[in-house]
């Protein structure tokens, strides 16, 4: 499955060095876009200005949340939950979070792990 | 596996004893329904104070808030739980309706990326829901993608849900058109600002779990 770079719209396979320790262009955020949504995923990215793409990527940085100072490991967003069409605008897949798949994967330690609980972690947990 | 194991033995142990029972009780909805405007009477009829804040601007919820401990009595019954009150869930969330509603475009945009993440956050806590409030805005229409996604996955996961329809004192009000959408579900009919019918609500509430 594609990985896109969110900075300078690279393509990456599954599997690709460039995911786990992020972009050529430095870029540490990518979208997972799945086959049949790639033109459509394409067109969206590609109207993205520069200024657009960092904001996004901070965005979605903020919104994974709970990443430990200096930890720039890259993270994938899962385009089929949630999208950032522009900075400030997101859809949401209802079926797909109540179904609890994954809504980012983080990669570390030369893997890539699917981690929501580390990622998402509760207001509740917090104080524990 | 084990929480499902510790659930099924909490409502044996419920059903044997029968006393006072402890649950958290979530309240869900799609945005501007009126969830923490029910918290807040909820709150403030029970325990003297209010749970939050509540604006005219959708998404002013955008983290899990919880009351602790909160008893009800009607009718002889009584129950008490955890209130938990949640953002409100949408499939879209553009910064452009905030600025739209008088906000900075700065302001806007940090809104909605913390309202979607409410919006995640509020499905994580779902499975810890022993019960669930849904509210409703009674003067929109009930068969959107949000209110049909929240009220089926609850009915898969078993939790049990009473439906509020929310805002009666308002002209615009069809409680006909809720009671359609959602046939084979208990629904109470309030108004949570102005306090119409809260007594009804209550009982709904006991009768339903107890």
């Amino acid at each position: 499955m594609p990985h896109q770079c969110v900075r300078c719209n690279a393509f990456y396979e599954d599997g690709a060095s460039e995911i786990l320790k992020g972009c050529k262009c430095g870029g540490k955020l990518f979208f997972y876009i799945r086959k049949e949504k790639l033109e459509e995923a394409k067109n969206m990215t590609s109207n993205l200005s520069e200024e657009e793409s960092k904001e996004i990527e901070k965005d979605v940085m903020d919104l994974v949340g709970e990443r430990k100072e200096g930890d720039d490991t890259p993270v994938v967003l899962d385009l089929e939950s949630i999208r950032v069409l522009k900075p400030g605008k997101y859809e949401l897949d209802l079926v797909h979070l109540f179904k609890g798949d994954p809504v980012v994967f983080k990669t570390g330690d030369g893997k890539y792990m699917i981690d929501i609980v580390e990622t998402f972690k509760r207001a509740g947990e917090k104080e524990k | 596996m084990i929480q499902a194991l510790r659930k099924l033995l909490d409502k044996f142990l419920n059903s044997l004893f029968k006393k006072k029972k402890h649950i958290k009780l979530g309240l869900y909805g799609p945005p501007n329904a009126g969830k923490t405007t029910l918290a807040n009477k909820i709150c403030t009829d029970w325990l003297g104070e209010e749970m939050g804040n509540v604006s005219d601007v959708a998404h002013e919820t955008r983290e899990i808030q919880i009351k602790e401990q909160i008893s009800i009595k009607a009718k002889g019954k009584e129950l008490s739980f955890n209130l938990v009150d949640t953002p409100g869930i949408a499939t879209k969330i553009d910064f452009e309706e905030f600025i739209k509603a008088g906000m900075k475009k700065k302001e806007a945009k940090i809104r909605a990326k913390e309202a979607t993440k409410g919006v995640i956050d509020a499905i994580k806590w779902l499975d810890d829901m022993d019960v669930v409030i849904v509210v409703l805005d009674s003067t929109e229409d009930p068969f959107s993608q949000v209110n049909i996604t929240i009220i089926g996955n609850l009915q898969a996961r078993d939790i049990p849900v009473l439906i509020v329809a929310n805002k009666i004192d308002l002209k615009k009000s069809d409680m006909k058109r809720i009671e359609s959408a959602f046939p084979q579900y208990k629904i109470a009919s309030i108004s949570a600002k102005f306090g119409n019918n809260i007594d009804n609500f209550y009982e709904a509430l006991l009768d339903m779990v107890n």
